[in-house]
C-alpha cells in the first residue's frame, strides 16, 4: 500500500503552488547544435518551487534533450542554467563540487528505468546514499526501507530487478531518485516503456509526489497526465518552446497552429 | 644496431610468409567441409566434426608440430620440417577456420533461408549463390583476425629449424649476443607484416559491402 | 599394446611433473596478466594522453609480437641490458604481458556492454566516476568478460609449450626429452596430447556452462 503522508515524507519544499518567491529553477537561452542540426533553439524556462510542470510534443522536439541540460547530464553548446545560488554555464565545465551538488538536488527517472542489475533493490536505493550524501550503510538502508515502503514495495526489498515488473522497477526508480531528498525531480518519459496498467502504478506514485508539494519536470506522452496532474504545460516543437500556460487551458485551447496540430493528432488518436 | 642484423632478421621473412600462407591456405580450405559437417542434418557427421574441432582446439599448436615432425617423421612418413610445420599448423587453422565459417553462417539473416526456399532454389544454388557470397564478406574480419594470429604462430616454425624470422633471430642472438635488439627487431618485422594484412581486409570489406550492398 | 601402457606409465611422473609446471606458469601468468588486462583496459579509455598511449603501445606491442618472440626476448635478450631471469621468471613475463595485452580487449568489450542507462543514472545521483567504475561498471563488465577469460586461460596453458624454447621444464619439453632418450617420440607425444587435452576440454565445456548461467542475472 502506497503511503505518501505530506507531514512524514520529509520534502524541502512542501510549500503550495502560487507563493510569490525567487524562482527554483531558471533555464536562460538554452541552446544545443549538432553539426548543422539545431536540437534546442534559445529556450528559456521558469520553475517556482512546487510547480508541476509537463513537457509534450513531437518526437525530436528536443523535450529530452532539455532535461538532460538541466543537471548537465548532456550538456548545452550555450545557456546559463541557475539553481539556487548556483549559476551554472553550459559551455563551461563545472567543478566536480558544482555537479555534485547540482544532481543531488536535482533528480531524474529514466524511460528505461536503469537500475543495477547486480544489486538488490535495497542496495540500489542505498548505494547512491552511501557514496554521495556519505550515510552510513544501517541510515540508508533504513531511509531506503521507508521509501520503498512510500512506492508500496518494502517487500521487494531483497529481490533483484530483474524479477520485478516494469511497473515496479520503475518505482524503485523513483524511490531512488527520491532518496538522495532532492528539490525537483525530472521525469524523462517515465511510462514510455510500460504497458498501460503498469504505467498506471508508476503515475499514481507521480501523482502522490505532485501532490505532496515536489517540484517537477515531466517529459510525457501521457496526456491525461499533462493536464490533470501538472500545473503548467509546456509544449515543444522543432527544438522550441512553441506554447506554455496553465494546463487545462493549454490542452484545451491551444493558440499556435502548430501546437493545434500536434493535439488534434493526440486526441484523434 | 647494424644493418647486419637487421638484414640478417629480415632474411627469415620468405619463409615466415610461406608457412603461414600454406597453413593458412591448407585451413581456410579444410575448414569448409568441416564446416559443412558441423551443420549436417546427420548427427555422426556432426560428432566426428564436433570431435575434431574440441581436439584441435586442445592441443598446443607446438606439439602437434612435434607430432608430425618428430612423431610421424621418425621412421613412419617421410616429412620435411616444412610439411610438419603446415600440417601442424593447418590442421588446427581448420579447425578454427570452420568455427569462423559456422559463425558467420549463423550470422546471415535467416530471412535468406526462407526466400531461397520460397522461392524453391534447389539447394546447391541456395548455397552457391546466395548464402556463399555472403558468408564470404561476413566472415572477412575473423578470417583477418585469424591470419594474423597464424603469423604469430607459423614463428613455432623456428624449433624445428625452418630459417624463419625467428630462427634467424635467434641464431644471430647466439653470435652476437645482442639478444635485446635482436629480438625487438623480430617483434618489430611481425608487427609490420600484421599492418598490411589488417588493412588489406579492411579495404577488402569495404569493397564487398559496396559490391553487394550489405 | 601393453608395452605401450607400461611406457606411459613408466614416463607418466616426469611428465606430470612438467604438467605442474606448465600449470604453475599459466597461474602465475594470469594473476599478474588479468589484473594488468583491466588495467589496461581502463587505461587505453584514459583522456590522459600519455596513460592512453603507453597503455596502447603495451597492447599493441603485446598482441602484435609472437609470444614465442618475447619469451626469448625476455630470456635471451634481457641479460645484455643486466636483467638476468630463469626460465620461469621469463617465462612468466612473457606470458603476463601477452595476457595483459590480450585480455584487455576482452575486458574492454565487457566494461562497454554495460547499459549506458545506468551510467546515466549514476551520474544523474552525482556518483563520482571512480564509484560509477568500482560499484557499476566493474563488477558487470567482469561478469560479461568471465567466461572469455576462461577460454583464455586454456590459451595461456597450450602457450607455456613454447616455454620449450627457453628451456623450461614444463610439459612439452619433459615429453620430448623422453623422445630424444627413447625414440618414441610417437608415443611419448601422444601422451603429452592427452594430458592437455584432458585439462583444455573439460575447460571448454565449463566455458559454455558459464555462459549459460552468467545470463540469470542480467536485465
Amino acid at each position: 500500500m502506497m503511503n505518501l503522508d505530506p507531514d512524514t515524507f520529509k520534502m524541502p519544499q512542501a510549500r503550495p503552488f502560487g507563493q510569490v518567491d525567487k524562482p527554483i529553477l531558471r533555464l536562460e537561452g538554452i541552446r544545443k547544435v549538432y553539426g548543422a542540426h539545431v536540437v534546442l533553439d534559445d529556450v528559456n524556462l521558469t520553475l517556482r518551487s512546487g510547480e508541476v510542470v509537463a513537457v509534450i510534443g513531437p518526437s525530436g522536439s528536443g523535450k529530452s534533450t532539455l532535461l538532460r541540460c538541466i543537471n548537465m547530464l548532456g550538456p548545452a553548446t550555450s545557456g546559463r542554467v541557475v539553481f539556487g545560488d548556483l549559476t551554472i554555464d553550459e559551455a563551461a565545465s563545472p567543478t566536480t563540487q558544482q555537479l555534485t551538488h547540482l544532481r543531488r538536488s536535482v533528480g531524474m527517472v529514466f524511460q528505461s528505468f536503469n537500475l543495477f542489475p547486480h544489486m538488490s533493490v535495497l542496495r540500489n536505493v542505498s548505494l547512491p546514499q552511501e557514496r554521495v550524501l556519505g550515510r552510513s550503510r544501517k541510515e540508508a538502508n533504513r531511509r531506503s526501507l521507508e521509501l520503498l515502503a512510500r512506492v508500496g514495495l518494502e517487500d521487494k526489498a531483497d529481490q533483484y530487478p530483474a524479477r520485478c515488473s516494469g511497473g515496479q522497477q520503475q518505482r524503485i526508480a523513483i524511490a531512488r531518485a527520491l532518496a538522495l531528498e532532492p528539490q525537483i525531480m525530472l521525469f524523462d518519459e517515465p511510462t514510455s516503456s510500460l504497458d498501460p496498467e503498469l504505467g498506471l502504478e508508476v503515475l499514481a506514485v507521480m501523482q502522490e509526489l505532485a501532490r505532496s508539494g515536489m517540484t517537477m519536470i515531466v517529459v510525457t506522452h501521457e496526456m491525461n497526465f499533462a493536464e490533470t496532474v501538472s500545473d503548467r504545460v509546456i509544449i515543444m516543437a522543432d527544438g522550441k518552446i512553441i506554447e506554455e500556460g496553465p494546463s487545462k487551458q493549454v490542452m484545451r485551447d491551444p493558440q499556435s497552429d502548430r501546437a493545434k496540430r500536434f493535439l488534434k493528432a493526440v486526441k484523434d488518436r | 644496431m647494424s644493418s647486419e642484423i637487421f638484414l640478417g632478421v629480415a632474411r627469415g621473412i620468405p619463409l615466415t610468409l610461406a608457412v603461414t600462407v600454406a597453413a593458412f591456405v591448407f585451413g581456410a580450405v579444410l575448414g569448409l567441409p568441416l564446416c559443412a559437417m558441423r551443420v549436417s542434418k546427420f548427427a555422426s557427421l556432426r560428432f566426428v566434426a564436433l570431435g575434431y574441432v574440441v581436439l584441435f582446439r586442445s592441443i598446443p599448436p607446438l606439439l602437434l608440430v612435434f607430432v608430425f615432425y618428430f612423431g610421424l617423421g621418425s621412421g613412419y612418413i617421410p616429412m620435411s620440417a616444412f610439411q610438419g610445420v603446415v600440417l601442424g599448423l593447418g590442421l588446427i587453422a581448420a579447425a578454427n577456420m570452420s568455427e569462423i565459417y559456422r559463425g558467420a553462417l549463423s550470422a546471415i539473416h535467416a530471412g535468406q533461408w526462407e526466400a531461397a526456399t520460397a522461392l524453391a532454389l534447389p539447394v546447391r544454388s541456395a548455397y552457391l549463390d546466395v548464402i556463399a557470397p555472403q558468408l564470404l564478406r561476413v566472415s572477412l574480419p575473423s578470417t583477418a583476425g585469424y591470419a594474423v594470429g597464424l603469423l604469430k604462430e607459423s614463428a613455432i616454425a623456428s624449433t624445428i629449424g625452418i630459417a624463419d624470422i625467428t630462427f634467424n633471430a635467434g641464431y644471430i642472438a647466439r653470435m652476437t649476443y645482442q639478444g635485446l635488439p635482436v629480438f625487438a627487431i623480430a617483434a618489430f618485422f611481425y608487427i609490420m607484416i600484421s599492418l598490411p594484412i589488417a588493412a588489406l581486409a579492411r579495404a577488402t570489406d569495404k569493397k564487398l559491402r559496396a559490391r553487394l550492398a550489405l | 599394446m601393453s608395452e605401450l601402457l607400461g611406457f606411459w606409465i613408466a614416463s607418466l611422473p616426469q611428465l606430470l611433473g612438467g604438467l605442474v609446471v606448465s600449470l604453475k606458469v599459466t597461474g602465475v601468468s594470469l594473476v599478474i596478466g588479468i589484473p594488468l588486462g583491466l588495467l589496461l583496459a581502463l587505461g587505453v579509455q584514459s583522456k590522459t594522453r600519455l596513460v592512453n598511449l603507453v597503455s596502447l603501445l603495451i597492447v599493441e606491442v603485446g598482441r602484435g609480437a609472437p609470444a614465442l618472440v618475447v619469451l626469448q626476448f625476455a630470456y635471451f635478450g634481457l641479460p645484455s641490458a643486466g636483467l638476468t631471469l630463469t626460465a620461469f621468471a621469463a617465462a612468466v613475463f612473457a606470458l603476463a604481458w601477452n595476457t595483459g595485452a590480450y585480455t584487455s580487449e576482452i575486458i574492454r568489450a565487457g566494461l562497454e556492454s554495460v547499459p549506458y542507462g545506468e551510467i546515466e543514472a549514476s551520474s544523474a545521483m552525482g556518483m563520482l566516476r571512480s564509484d560509477t567504475l568500482r560499484f557499476v561498471i566493474i563488477p558487470q563488465g567482469l561478469r560479461v568478460a568471465a567466461p572469455p577469460l576462461l577460454g583464455f586461460a586454456t590459451q595461456i596453458l597450450q602457450a607455456t609449450s613454447l616455454c620449450f624454447a627457453i628451456a623450461l621444464p614444463e610439459l612439452t619439453s619433459n615429453a620430448y626429452m623422453i623422445g630424444t632418450t627413447s625414440f618414441r617420440y610417437m608415443e611419448i607425444l601422444t601422451l603429452a596430447g592427452i594430458l592437455y587435452a584432458a585439462i583444455c576440454i573439460p575447460a571448454t565445456l565449463a566455458v559454455g556452462v558459464l555462459e549459460q548461467r552468467l545470463g540469470k542475472h542480467a536485465l
